[in-house]
């Protein structure tokens, strides 16, 4: 598959009474973006707020992160499934809003979790600091149920993201780059015989309320391990149902520019032979685990791989899955490395992992999620603080006096992510 | 400002005294830094200064390990420094044994921050990793350029209280603590960076070395234990009673071998436990209760098995060494085949 | 509540079978006993704590029976929910499942290092903690219910 990304740059967002983007500002008028959001009847309430890198600013609870992208040239649209048709989407042009994000905030339960900080030393440890975030702030009707009011927040974020970016449908690009899968076939070819043949497994979280991801519009949990192109991914073919463990959820902006496959795309034909992404899932139930991870060892080998990056999504027992794809990959020779987080305490001496094997020699972390940072008090809030003291991370009187927060790590959006989207590590 | 007072240890050989011929010397403190003392001195600048060294044997610390610690400690404590340093020690293991040991001594007695340094496969660096901060060095003195930058600039964060970083930000043996740092490169390409090097073939370092578990593949089953040889083997420190080899009741130095031809029933007259980890009495009462040597010998005449083993194997578990332990096993494991055991029942409390 | 369906362990760790589904629950959360008390065997330990949960699967699987689903499911931290939902098989096996074994004993790790729970002052959070835990234990039900036997 072929896909031409046009990417064009934002530098700002206002609002104003007409959207637009107009050199690199969006410009927002709330009122027509509101209205499909505020028709669902779970969604009491609905508003925007403009958060710029720098600013004293504080985002919480955030649902989900969504980068604004449009279908310019090629089948489906964006977010096949959920918001555009099931059409296969992944080539023709797209045009990207970069620099920016429609963030989602607000609380669907009582331990709400996720922090961006647009300043200070947690804006540090969330790459969504660096972003211009328009933030869609909603508020359930009382007596809701959380799965049908998960799915009216999901859905009212990626709508919004995909109005966004139907502004960016005329634009002339900053900057295009054409990115191109290869068929099977079109692997073997002569030039790339003698490169390592490199696949990407890449797990979703896939347990239940809070904890889903959907590709297609498919909750992944009900799937069996299936190839997917890199350029599919590209065009949001896999978003992000996933409110649970901020710091290593993967947000629908993480699948819109998953970086294992960026910089697997970028060696590709030179140093490996990228051959293709093997998507699978995280599930509850065992015999799931054990007939996903047999399936995704069984496609590495249709693909004849030498070679795979797995990369993983939440805490706990998603560990007995990727520990599953690595050693099933390992035992038939293919070699893998994984990207994973750690546990390891407060005081970092705890075992980081869930699960251990020694085949999984080659492991890639993002740091340690209880590591323990104090957040300085910031001068506005967008969304509420009601839940920092209950969000994962935040501990009884972790929101001081002073408006400052201590808490871990884990509190933060995307802080260790588990695709490999950040500089942090540990040792 | 008052520059932090450190007290600094080596041993003879860096003391200027002489080499393996003079390592019986006890310790002695001299006034000031020596030998390498004076390039921790010049890399502390206006910071800190080493106003005590103190010069020991390796022999002797080794050899006299409590005496040598407690010498060393008063030595240390008269000084009342800021900052404790030993070694560095590279590869040379008594001295990188009592860099550690003097170390971990020093922080828990005095409370004041230590540092050291040795090549990684120093046996120091094995047994004292995850107690004190050891900055990896090169495996010989050649490595002493590089070191004591190193050293000093770690020493002086812990001095001053400030944050230490990863191990491979600040270059110490990794302590068993994770700690965050920003790397150079994001995580997806320090993955794809990891996997050319593993598919070529090349060393890299795994960000996350995972625990190791010591597992042993299980034996084929025995198929006829009519026809078998059992043993006892324990870790529960069963003895005869009055423990005539001295078993340590903690870190035990050895193991017994004791017959057991002719006996029924362990009875509280004539057996009794090493092990000082557990409440003894009831091990005392019937040590059957740790080593079944009465069922046993029950199943050897209702036919049920082929033979109790006429020795049973004992050590004492509690806080004794994995490497002792394996070495031990070995020794009984020799043994147990040269009297074609079959099987055997291992025990532990 | 349906108390009178539900299952409790007796101090000897002995249970009767009320149901004839091939897989029963242990778990401390009232709103599973409460939804699935009718779908299968619910082993419900009112007012126990996480640990009491594996641990009563441990002891479970230590008489050969098998876990299962994931014993700590679900991305919510040990130290946050303190309800905890876990699948085990009616049938044993003639063995310990090693792979049964290995889960739980990773599980109570997990749960012995983490620290202290956080204090749920809110009933409201109360409840979310029990329909997440919930959620993800019926999430395992199309998979159990698909197959005739385990």
């Amino acid at each position: 598959m072929k896909l031409e990304v046009g990417y064009i740059d934002i530098k700002g967002i206002r609002f104003g009474d007409y959207n637009a983007v107009e050199d690199g500002i969006l410009i927002v008028n709330p009122e027509p973006l509101l209205e499909p959001v505020l028709e669902d009847p779970l969604i009491k309430s609905a508003h925007f707020e403009i958060a710029t890198p720098g600013e004293s600013i504080r985002i919480t609870p955030v649902k989900d992160v969504i980068e604004p992208r449009v279908k310019v040239e090629g089948g489906g649209g964006v977010f096949p499934g959920m918001v555009s048709k099931v059409d296969t989407v992944g080539s023709g042009k797209t045009h990207v809003l970069r620099g920016m994000a429609v963030v989602t905030a607000g609380p669907i339960v009582g331990f709400q979790e996720g922090i961006i900080d647009m300043t200070g030393i947690g804006a540090d440890y969330t790459p969504f600091s660096k972003l211009h975030n328009l933030v869609l702030v909603m508020e359930p009707v009382e007596d809701f149920k959380q799965h049908e009011y998960e799915a009216a927040a999901r859905l009212a974020g990626l709508r919004t993201a995909a109005a966004i970016g139907e502004l960016a449908r005329e634009l002339v690009p900053d900057e295009t780059v054409v990115y191109e899968t290869p068929t099977i076939a079109e692997t073997f070819k002569e030039e790339w015989k003698d490169l390592p043949r490199v696949g990407y497994v890449m797990m979703l979280q896939s347990q239940g309320l809070l904890h889903d991801t959907y590709v297609y519009g498919v909750d992944a949990k009900r799937t069996l391990s299936t190839l997917i192109s890199a350029t599919e991914v590209m065009d949001g073919a896999i978003v992000s149902g996933n409110c649970v463990s901020a710091c290593d959820k993967n947000t629908t902006y993480h699948h819109q520019n998953n970086p294992v496959i960026h910089d697997l795309l970028a060696v590709h034909g030179k140093k490996i032979n990228f051959v293709g992404t093997i998507i699978t899932n995280e599930n509850v139930y065992l015999d799931d685990k054990i007939r996903s991870s047999d399936w995704t060892s069984k496609m590495a080998r249709y693909l004849s791989l030498d070679a795979a990056i797995i990369t993983q999504e939440g805490f706990g027992n998603p560990d007995t899955d990727l520990i599953m794809n690595c050693t099933k990959l390992e035992k038939q020779g293919i070699k893998t490395v994984i990207i994973t987080d750690e546990y390891a305490g407060q005081d970092g001496k705890s075992q980081s992992l869930a699960d251990a094997d020694e085949l999984a020699n080659a492991v890639v972390t993002g740091g340690n999620a209880n590591e323990v940072v104090v957040l300085p008090p910031l001068d506005r809030v967008i969304g509420t603080l009601d839940y920092v003291d209950t969000v994962a991370g935040g501990h009884a009187g972790s929101l001081r006096p002073d408006g400052s927060i201590e808490a871990e790590l884990q509190i933060i959006t995307g802080s260790t992510n588990e695709m490999g989207f950040n500089r942090m590590s540990a040792r | 400002m008052s520059k932090f007072k450190v007290v600094h240890y080596i041993n003879q050989f860096f003391g200027q005294v002489g080499g393996e011929e003079m390592a019986h010397i006890p310790a002695e403190k001299r006034e000031g830094p020596v030998g390498p003392g004076l390039a921790f001195t010049k890399n502390f600048g206006d910071d800190a200064e080493i106003v005590a060294t103190i010069v020991c044997g390796d022999s002797w610390f080794n050899e006299n390990l409590e005496l040598a610690t407690e010498t060393v400690l008063d030595m240390v404590k008269e000084e009342s420094p800021d900052l404790f340093i030993a070694g560095p020690a590279f590869n040379a293991g008594r001295y990188g044994v009592a860099c550690g040991t003097i170390c971990d001594a020093v922080q828990t007695e005095l409370g004041i921050p230590v540092l050291t340094g040795m090549y990684v496969e120093n046996p120091g660096a094995d047994m004292f990793r995850t107690k004190v901060l050891i900055v990896s060095t090169a495996d010989s003195a050649a490595g002493m350029r590089r070191a004591v930058p190193a050293m000093a600039k770690l020493a002086l964060k812990l001095v001053k209280g400030e944050r230490i970083g990863a191990s491979v930000e600040e270059g110490y043996i990794p302590d068993g603590v994770r700690r965050n740092f920003f790397d150079k490169k994001r995580g997806s390409t320090r993955a794809l960076e990891m996997l050319l090097k593993k598919i070529a073939g090349e060393p890299f370092e795994t960000e996350y070395p995972m625990p190791t578990f010591d597992r042993v593949p299980p034996m084929p089953a025995i198929t006829d234990m009519t026809k078998a040889t059992i043993a006892i083997v324990t870790s529960g420190g069963i003895v005869p009673k009055g423990n005539p080899d001295r078993i340590e009741s903690s870190s035990a130095s050895k193991y017994g071998s004791y017959n057991i031809e002719g006996v029924d029933d362990l009875t509280s007259e004539t057996y009794e436990t090493a092990h000082g980890g557990h409440d003894p009495v009831y091990a005392n009462e019937d040590a059957d209760r740790v080593i079944p040597v009465d069922v046993l010998r029950q199943y050897e005449k209702e036919g049920k098995i082929g033979k109790l083993h006429d020795w049973f194997y004992s050590t004492v578990g509690n806080g004794t060494a994995v490497a002792s332990s394996k070495k031990y096993a070995a020794e009984i494991a020799e043994k147990l085949i040269s009297y074609d055991v079959d099987a055997v029942v291992l025990t532990s409390t | 509540m349906i108390i009178g369906e539900l299952w409790r362990l007796t101090p000897g760790g002995e249970q009767e079978t009320l149901h004839t589904s091939k897989f029963q629950i242990v778990t401390n959360n009232p709103m599973v006993a409460e939804a699935l008390g009718e779908r299968c065997h619910i082993v419900f330990l009112e007012h126990g704590s996480d640990r009491d949960v594996i641990e009563t699967v441990r002891d479970l699987v230590h008489r050969h029976h098998r876990v299962l689903t994931a014993p700590l499911a679900g991305s919510v931290k040990p130290w946050e929910t303190p309800y905890r939902s876990v699948m085990v098989s009616v049938s044993k096996g003639t063995a310990i499942d090693a792979t049964s074994l290995e889960l739980v004993e990773f599980a109570l790790m997990v749960i012995g290092q983490s620290r202290e729970r956080l204090e749920t002052t809110k009933p409201s959070i109360d409840r979310d903690f029990q329909t997440v835990d919930l959620s993800l234990i019926e999430s395992a039900l199309p998979s159990v219910e698909a197959i005739g036997r385990i």
